[in-house]
């Protein structure tokens, strides 16, 4: 449901940021409730210890900079965006977790939360479900994190409702996190504070979900089809990955490769060749990290997602319909050989320039993983938006931070929003409602809403990994990733306009090749 | 007349200073009394207050930072570009630290020199006098132990290494180290900008940052992260506020662990002796409470009295005992917390906390006279009149002499004699385990062996070359020895020390084994009980260890032992391990020497192969002013408690005296002189000491001793044993107790008319 008044949500809000207060206000009086919409309660560190607490909620900002500013009165549509889950095998072979000493830019190799990515996953759902209304759920890309066949088995299992053993190799846990580690680069939650002990074991029990109620869309994130994000899987990466040896710490050799972002395919597969050199460990061989290929993950998404996703020229070009007026358009900018920068390609391009053909009488908001500012050849995505006046938003995921900005054009401008990831703090996803404002015009009513797991308490998986999320130097909370209030909750406002088609050229530009090899590494990380 | 409590209140008090104004002559007794044992609780309280609470004061005067993280040479943009995304950091402040820096001021040289260069707002030290530093290039601060040792003052002038000379304008305390001279090294500190300015260089690059928490309870989360995201940064070390704590307290925590726990035996001697002194003078003031009760006061009036009377005589002696006991404490307590860098207390806070203590014992000797003349004021006032509750028969004439009759009269009561006998048994047996403290710090400080040593010599040679030094004549047994530093990785601020020798350790250090077995493999470890309480181990668990190296160590414990070494923190291993993460690691040759062994003869072998020997200490051998101050201030409280059984003697005697005045008087109408009484008294005074001597050894040795050694060092045998000499001591000051009580009673007795006492004798 999508057209009709809207439920007087002025007021609404009103007095749910007043029943919010009223409860910050009572905290300690009874059970913590569950953390969830952060116009009602936001999750804060007030005293710079590093322990995440109940703050107030953090009312909708108005935003005019496109102009616009009617008052709101007719809900077009609701969506919810998850973006970057990175549900991750942490056991697996192949995974590089000691690139991360090499430095920030190489800092998402390792999380010390990365054991609890599916319990993060299904406490997203129970919070999305949270969220009656919701008409649509954008699953923005990055809903895994290395292309392995089993992450996409756990993923989609918890999206769709299920359970998902996050458990690979033998029975137990085999990885760089265990307490026989004497690398203190990791984070091993029996030695190191703060602590967990007996986590690892509590993390590989089976995680239920009762899967997302409305529809979900999937947007194709590089981390789906490329190994970590970076490199298209290959018969000596996958046997690295379904082997029984994962590198602890590299050798001199390696880390100076990847600490120089020079490391190249040909580079990857001859260090492969010879067995990577480094201290391993011992772990158990496991077939079902087999990794995928592109064509793989985009048929199982396609095939997972209850929206009714479709495919153009194999890649995730797609379209749909948000009630009666308003589109979705995504498109697919993954790089299918290597690198974890967008592109766009000439059938990409064709695809867009289709359906904003094909669309007639409706707002539009066009979907990425990797924001379109940040992706080659992207001059001639920007020349099509910028002429329709249609387009309301440009939606993305990837850089793992809320941003928000305007982009004025002839035809009126519209929004660039770029989500946070549900991996790194803030751990949140981004409800999106469209209303139709007095005087004619449109506004995106934009918000953040956190995960159902419970900050501080040791017995909530998800909670856990919020707050380990919290706590690490490399991720979103020194990298302010969480964004100003002007790119969480706010009211994004935009002018009367018309909604047909602008005039045309009959022929496209060609989008521009990338001016140089992509840089491994250089991607989803918050710096 | 006011009426009302306040009205009772002040008729009370008004008859209380009323019957101590006519009994001025007679109150001398209680009131040493008091004042020995507030004299004793003075000393005590201020020493066990300054000690126990020294870091903390100076730490917080200091600003000391809850994480000092060493490593090499960094730019300060790349080392920042990690340090502030940390989680629970308050603030950061950047050093350069200089090392093996001469120093140069008066006539005194030191090679040790440590330059620290700060200039950040936080510093992390304190300035006890002239002031901070600003910009300029040529002014210092020097650590006050430098002050100290080479009398420096602000306005003088320092050489500091190749930059010559600067003025000195500050001095500085920070507790992140022992003092020079206990410390090798001695600390100055410069301007960063400053320094800049006066070489025209670029910026140094930083090796040390300070970290403070928001929160300090959560440090560990704080360092934890700190570590896990230092990455490629070399040679880091982390010390932190609660690792320097437990380090520089390891020198003094027995000592302040004896002390807290004495002011509590003290306590409880000092009610021992209120008591005994509130029972003796409602006892040698019954008379007047017969009549005072055969006039119609009631009960509560006589208790009340009593009551008053003991508060106002213990009010000022209190108030002398405490104030003298803690000024005495004070130059001892100042001399042991100077070369840990600690702070002694505010004369303020100490004032305080001495006038708590007035309170108490004002209101226990007011309560020991309340309850005493509670039992005696419920007593017919006819029965109190023909003596009350003494009893006994009187002397029977002079058989077995003098001596032997002052013996029968002390012992008359005896139920007083017994609780007499047993206080002065009590106090001599503090005095004995204070002594044997004292030799134990001696020990400790001198005697390898008081820590399970059997190691005498050691010699920096290569490990290959043990078989040459064997061949020595006289030397027993020699091995590598490595120590090294680390912290506990699941506890990163609990230092411990790891030891290591190739083979069985037993040869040549043998901690007693507590649980489990010895070590057998390199996986395994032997842990102090000191170190397996502060981190949570036992027989089966893993010891996780972070060295001073980028990767942890697992050892599996298979033992634990008793260990007096650094509190117990301590772990044996084999060096294999140790060797692999820390390829420079080396050792001297650990050297055990035959039964007799000529050492010049040692000596001479070990030099023909190129080595130079060095005796053994023990195991805060550099700790040697600190521990005489400390052993210094055990034997202080010693002295006061030994002052405390002579007033206890000296009180027994003089209560036998008056209760037997008449007897008394009766030899002296007979003829006994002064001498005579000294005789008589002495008997009595010999009664009381030579059973409370015999049976302060026993409790000595079997109670105090065993009790003191677990509350003290629950982790280790502590070797606390009096020796001979002690005794031998202890029964000589109490010979002398009984000589200067029995010619201070006799004095007092023979200024008193005889027939003063005929007199009594026949009521």
């Amino acid at each position: 449901m999508s057209a009709g008044r809207p439920e007087g949500h002025t007021r609404r809000e009103a007095l749910a940021l007043l029943g919010g207060g009223v409860i910050w206000a009572l905290g300690g009086c009874g059970p913590e409730p569950r953390p969830g919409s952060t116009l009602l309660r936001s999750l804060v560190d007030p005293d710079g210890d590093a322990l995440l607490e109940s703050g107030p909620g953090v009312s909708l900002q108005d935003r005019r900079e496109l102009g616009g500013g009617g008052r709101p009165e007719r809900v077009l549509g609701r969506i919810a965006q998850i973006s970057d889950v990175h549900v991750r095998d942490a056991q697996s072979p192949a995974r590089v977790p000691f690139l991360d000493r090499v430095g920030t830019r190489l800092g998402s190799a390792f999380r010390p939360h990365e054991l609890l990515t599916s319990q993060l996953l299904a406490a997203t759902v129970a919070s999305v479900n949270g969220w009656r209304g919701a008409d649509a759920v954008l699953v923005s890309g990055d809903l895994i994190d290395s292309a392995q066949r089993n992450e996409l088995d756990w993923a989609l299992a918890l999206l769709g409702g299920g359970t998902a053993v996050p458990d690979s190799g033998a029975a137990g846990y085999e990885g760089v996190q265990a307490p026989s580690n004497p690398d203190p680069l990791y984070y091993r939650p029996d030695v190191d504070a703060p602590r967990y002990p007996g986590l690892l074991n509590r993390a590989l029990r089976p995680v239920r979900s009762r899967g997302l109620k409305a529809p979900w869309w999937p947007v194709l994130g590089n981390h789906d089809v490329l190994v970590q994000g970076e490199l298209a899987a290959s018969p000596a990466i996958t046997a690295v990955a379904t082997g029984d040896r994962l590198i602890t710490s590299p050798n001199a050799e390696i880390a100076r490769l990847a600490g120089g972002g020079s490391l190249n395919r040909g580079q990857v597969e001859a260090l492969l060749q010879g067995g990577l050199p480094g201290d391993a460990l011992p772990v158990s061989p496991d077939p079902r990290r087999t990794h995928l290929t592109a064509e793989e993950a985009v048929a199982r998404l396609v095939g997972a997602a209850s929206g009714s996703p479709a495919t153009r020229d194999g890649r995730l070009d797609y379209s749909f319909g948000v009630g009666s007026e308003l589109q979705i358009v995504v498109l697919d900018l993954v790089q299918r050989e290597a690198g974890s920068g967008g592109i766009v390609t000439p059938s990409t391009l064709s695809f867009l320039a289709d359906a904003l053909d094909a669309t007639s009488g409706r707002h539009i908001i066009v979907t990425s993983h990797q924001p379109l500012d940040a992706t080659a050849g992207a001059e001639a995505v920007f020349a099509l938006l910028d002429s329709d006046p249609r387009v309301i938003a440009v939606v993305a995921g990837h850089t793992h931070r809320n941003r928000i900005e305007a982009r004025g054009s002839g035809a009126g401008g519209y929004w660039h929003i770029t989500t946070a990831s549900i991996v790194d703090f803030p751990q949140q996803w981004r409800a999106l409602r469209v209303v139709a404002t007095s005087g004619g015009g449109v506004a995106i009513e934009t918000w953040m809403v956190d995960h159902a797991g419970r900050p501080n308490d040791g017995n909530d998986l998800a909670g856990i990994g919020r707050d380990l999320a919290f706590l690490d130097p490399q991720g979103g909370r020194p990298a302010h990733a969480a964004g100003p209030r002007r790119a969480r909750n706010v009211r994004l406002h935009l002018p009367r306009r018309p909604r047909r088609p602008p005039r045309r050229q009959p022929r496209l530009p060609a989008p521009s090749a990338p001016s140089r090899p992509p840089a491994f590494g250089a991607g989803d990380t918050l710096d | 007349m006011t009426s009302g409590p306040l009205g009772v209140l002040r008729a009370i008090l008004v008859d209380a200073i009323r019957g101590l104004r006519a009994r001025r002559g007679r109150i001398g007794l209680p009131v040493r009394t008091v004042f020995a044992a507030s004299l004793v609780l003075g000393v005590v309280t201020t020493a066990a207050y300054a000690l126990a609470t020294g870091f903390d004061r100076a730490a917080e005067r200091a600003d000391l930072p809850s994480v000092i993280a060493r490593f090499a040479d960094e730019d300060r943009s790349t080392i920042d570009a990690r340090v502030r995304r940390l989680p629970n950091l308050e603030a950061r402040a950047y050093r350069t630290e200089f090392r093996r820096v001469p120093l140069a001021a008066r006539g005194r040289h030191l090679r040790e020199g440590v330059v620290q260069v700060a200039d950040d707002a936080r510093r992390g030290y304190a300035v006890v006098a002239g002031r901070d530093l600003r910009t300029r290039g040529d002014e210092a601060v020097i650590e006050a132990g430098l002050a100290r040792e080479w009398r420096l003052r602000p306005g003088d002038r320092i050489t500091v290494g190749p930059l010559g000379p600067a003025r000195i304008v500050g001095v500085a305390l920070s507790p992140d180290n022992v003092a020079y001279p206990l410390a090798r090294t001695a600390r100055v500190y410069l301007s960063r900008r400053g320094l800049i300015r006066r070489l025209g260089a670029g910026d140094f690059p930083v090796n040390l940052v300070l970290l403070w928490a928001r929160d300090d309870a959560r440090t560990d989360v704080l360092l934890s992260q700190a570590r896990g995201s230092a990455g490629a940064v070399r040679g880091l070390r982390f010390t932190t506020r609660t690792g320097l704590r437990t380090l520089v307290e390891q020198g003094s925590g027995l000592v302040v662990s004896l002390l807290v726990a004495f002011a509590f035996v003290a306590a409880s001697l000092a009610g021992l002796l209120l008591g005994a002194g509130a029972r003796f003078e409602v006892q040698r003031r019954l008379p007047a409470t017969a009549v005072r009760r055969a006039v119609g006061a009631s009960p509560g009036a006589v208790v009340a009295l009593h009551g008053a009377e003991a508060a106002l005589v213990a009010a000022p002696a209190a108030a002398a005992g405490l104030a003298l006991g803690g000024a005495l404490a004070a130059g001892p307590t100042r001399r042991a917390l100077e070369p840990l860098n600690e702070l002694a207390p505010e004369t303020s806070a100490l004032a305080i906390l001495l006038a708590g203590m007035w309170v108490l014992v004002v209101a226990l000797a007011a309560l020991a006279a309340a309850a005493a003349a509670w039992r005696a004021a419920h007593r017919p006032p006819a029965q109190l009149l023909r003596g009350g509750d003494l009893r006994g028969a009187p002397p029977r004439g002079a058989s077995g002499g003098l001596a032997l009759l002052g013996a029968r009269l002390v012992a008359a009561h005896r139920v007083r004699y017994l609780s007499l006998v047993t206080v002065l048994a009590a106090a001599a047996a503090v005095v004995l385990l204070l002594l044997a403290l004292a030799s134990l710090l001696g020990s400790l400080r001198d005697d390898p062996g008081t820590l399970g040593k059997r190691y005498q010599l050691t010699a920096r040679l290569p490990a290959d070359r043990a078989p040459e030094v064997e061949a020595i004549a006289g030397v027993r047994e020699a091995a590598p020895r490595y120590e090294l530093a680390a912290v506990s990785a699941t506890a990163l601020g609990s230092p411990l020390r790891l030891i290591a020798y190739p083979g069985d350790h037993t040869r040549f250090e043998a901690p007693a084994l507590a649980d489990g077995r010895r070590l057998r493999s390199d996986g395994e470890a032997e842990v102090g009980a000191g170190l397996a309480e502060a981190v949570g181990l036992r027989v089966g668990s893993t010891l996780a260890v972070q060295p001073p190296a980028a990767r942890e160590l697992r050892f599996r414990v298979v033992g634990i032992v008793r260990a007096l070494q650094d509190e117990g923190r301590v772990a044996y291993v084999r060096p294999r391990r140790l060797a692999a993460a820390l390829p420079s690691l080396r050792g001297p040759l650990a050297l055990r020497l035959e039964p007799g062994a000529d050492r010049e003869r040692v000596r001479r072998g070990l030099a023909a192969l190129g080595a130079e020997p060095r005796a053994v200490g023990g195991a805060t051998g550099e700790s040697r002013g600190l521990l005489e101050a400390l052993a210094a201030l055990l034997r202080l409280v010693a002295l006061t408690v030994s002052l405390v059984c002579a007033s206890s003697l000296a009180q027994a005697l003089a209560l036998a005296a008056a209760e037997r005045r008449g007897a008394v008087a009766a030899l002296r109408a007979l003829g006994a002189d002064a001498r005579a009484l000294r005789r008589l008294l002495g008997g009595a005074a010999a009664a009381v000491v030579l059973p409370a001597a015999a049976l302060a050894l026993v409790l000595e040795g079997f109670v105090l001793s065993p009790v003191t050694e677990r509350l003290v060092a629950g982790y280790a045998d502590l070797p606390l044993q009096t020796s001979l000499g002690q005794v031998g001591l202890l029964i000589g000051v109490l010979a002398l107790s009984i000589g200067a009580a029995s010619a201070w009673t006799a004095r007092a007795l023979a200024r008193e008319p005889v027939v003063a006492g005929l007199r009594e004798a026949e009521a």
